[in-house]
């Protein structure tokens, strides 16, 4: 094999005097490239952080990353103890029948201990009426759809029955809610679980976990130690979440593809008209011997140098904007009110992925290399004349 | 040192096929000039361009310092050219983002020529052609006299054996072409470098001892 003809340093070097002192072309062309990743890097990551807040959403108002039902209390310490989790909120619940004057309707009613409930979860923020439970406290937490249909006022007493044939209670309406969620609104209804009149040592649990951990990998490093126990995480038991999310995975993914093709295509052309424009340069080299594969790498070095630097740039400060924006949030709750998959709050907090950082630069690189993709084939195969005759 | 046989080459255009050079022969001996003159379209920076393997003949061998050039592997035909071909294009053709230095660095930088030789010899050439101080330039800053005078530079400066010139006094007023021409033939004397020049330019055709007149691709005359 005979040895290359110049070095690849002397083409580097070539490469990067002819970026930088076309400064205008490169300033221009690097303006485009930039702010292409820039803002594809920050939607990228407002996407993620959109799907974020509604899981975020979802599971904080009540159920909670993972949920089991019939689990023993001499298992609850045990969940507890797992690393990653954060809160386990235990709660016992039997159907009962609800009763006001004339008025009745049979419900779950569900024991809860008030003062964890507040510290992990949101049900409490959705008071319209009254206060939330307080512990030891004999007091029921309706919904306001529940406290219209039996006509009950918050300080109303509200006569429990259940259908075994246990003691009637008797519980002052402390507070009303609503969600704008269906399971919760309606059907059910909630009381410190001091009065909760336990049908047995079984309960039903909500699991929250830390920060940043995925629900369904916790599940399968954690499989040994829930062996045994009913748990499902949040993607089980809201699949209709699940779905939304995968749906907007989907839908910005095609999105995100429209955007880079025409972002590529304008990043392609206008690297062809910034190479085809010195193309008699490459002309005059190849008169003075340079070989027809160093003058296109010469031009894949030019666009890979301008590039890579602006797609750097545009990833960090893209990322910048995130890490801004990921601390502050971004309020966007006068377009998420009605949403029952923002009912906690509609800030988003935009997150960076590996994705999110790489795709954008790796995209721009991609599509550059292929806008130099045509002038390289002609440099390659013109001889010398022609390609300075065609200028 | 130069052999040209029964050259022809052949242009496809809108006005259909264009024969740009026919049946031309001729040899050049090693270092001495030879002036290729002719109105244009004459066929003249063709035939130069055929002579440096810029451009390739349908038909017919050129032979220089003993390489069939048009036999030559793309890679090959590289490497002759950056080593044994000097090339003064008609307007200069310097290379817009290298300064004055560079430009004439480059042949030299392709040829591996580093170091002390390679800033000595751009000093060098600098001085020959009164541009001394000028070694920080860009082209766009020079004249277009003093634009030709670094092509030349560059073109010499890795000592090829053959230097072939295109129109070099084309845009040049009268004053500066002769100082030019001056300058090539007495460097060219000194280096023993074989020159073939395409003019149309009466004040270097006449006092040139060897010339060819191209006339419709065609020899017309050879003195």
């Amino acid at each position: 094999m005979t040895p290359p003809l110049v070095s690849l340093r002397f083409i580097f070097h070539m490469g990067f005097l002819y970026v930088w002192r076309s400064w205008r072309s490169t300033l221009v062309l690097a303006a485009m490239v930039f702010t292409a990743v820039a803002a594809l890097v920050f939607l990228s990551a407002l996407a993620v952080g959109t799907n974020d807040a509604m899981i975020r959403n979802s599971v904080g108002l009540f159920s909670g990353h993972i949920t089991g039902d019939n689990i023993p209390a001499a298992d609850v310490p045990h969940i507890s103890n797992i690393k990653g989790v954060k809160y386990v909120l235990p709660r016992w619940q039997r159907p009962a029948w609800l009763k006001n004057r004339e008025n009745k309707n049979y419900v779950i009613l569900m024991g809860i201990r008030p003062d964890l409930e507040k510290k992990a979860a949101a049900l409490w923020k959705k008071t319209v009426d009254g206060r939330f439970p307080e512990a030891e406290e004999a007091s029921i937490y309706l919904s306001e759809f529940e406290s219209r249909r039996l006509n009950v006022k918050v300080g109303d007493t509200v006569h429990i029955r259940f259908d075994d044939g246990s003691p009637e209670i008797e519980l002052k309406a402390c507070g009303t809610y609503r969600t704008g969620i269906s399971f919760l609104d309606q059907g059910i209804a909630f009381c410190p679980a001091d009065v909760f009149p336990s049908a047995g040592g079984t309960m039903s649990v909500a699991v929250f976990l830390e920060e940043g951990i995925d629900a369904e990998k916790f599940m399968k490093k954690n499989a040994h130690l829930a062996s045994g126990m009913n748990l499902k995480t949040w993607s089980q038991f809201m699949p209709d979440l699940k779905q939304l999310i995968d749906l907007n995975h989907v839908s910005m993914g095609i999105v995100m593809i429209l955007v880079f093709c025409i972002v590529s295509m304008g990043i392609s052309c206008a690297f062809i008209i910034f190479i085809v424009k010195n193309m008699r340069e490459h002309g005059i080299m190849k008169a003075m011997g340079i070989a027809p594969y160093e003058s296109a790498l010469l031009i894949l070095t030019q666009v890979m140098l301008l590039t890579g630097f602006a797609s750097l740039s545009g990833t960090m400060t893209g990322a910048l904007a995130v890490a801004g924006f990921g601390r502050v949030g971004i309020d966007l709750t006068s377009f998420t009110s009605y949403n029952p998959y923002f009912v906690v709050s509609g800030i988003i907090y935009p997150r960076l992925t590996f994705y999110s950082v790489v795709l954008p630069s790796f995209l721009a690189i991609l599509f550059g290399c292929l806008g130099a993709l045509w002038p390289m084939v002609y440099v390659i195969r013109s001889r010398a004349a022609d390609v300075l005759r065609s200028i | 040192m130069i052999q040209v046989s029964g050259i022809f080459k052949m242009f496809r255009s809108g006005r259909g096929k264009v024969f740009a050079l026919k049946e031309i022969s001729f040899s050049v001996e090693k270092g001495s000039s030879l002036i290729l003159a002719g109105k244009s379209g004459s066929g003249k920076t063709t035939l130069l361009n055929c002579i440096g393997g810029l451009e390739k003949p349908e038909k017919g061998n050129v032979i220089c310092a003993g390489e069939q050039i048009h036999s030559l592997s793309g890679k090959a035909l590289s490497r002759f050219q950056r080593r044994r071909i000097g090339f003064v294009f008609q307007s200069g053709n310097l290379l817009s983002y290298l300064n004055v230095m560079e430009n004439i660095e480059f042949p030299m930088a392709l040829n591996e020529i580093k170091g002390k030789r390679r800033h000595g010899r751009v000093s060098e050439l600098l001085d020959a052609v009164g541009l001394a101080g000028a070694g920080s330039a860009m082209p766009f800053e020079l004249s277009a006299g003093e634009t030709q005078r670094v092509a030349f530079a560059r073109a010499i400066a890795h000592s090829p054996s053959i230097l072939l010139a295109d129109e070099p006094t084309a845009n040049l007023d009268s004053e500066n072409g002769r100082q030019l021409i001056n300058l090539m033939f007495s460097l060219s004397r000194e280096s023993g470098c074989t020159m073939v020049v395409a003019t149309h330019d009466a004040e270097i055709i006449h006092p040139a001892p060897h010339k060819l007149f191209l006339k419709d691709g065609q020899i017309e005359d050879a003195i």
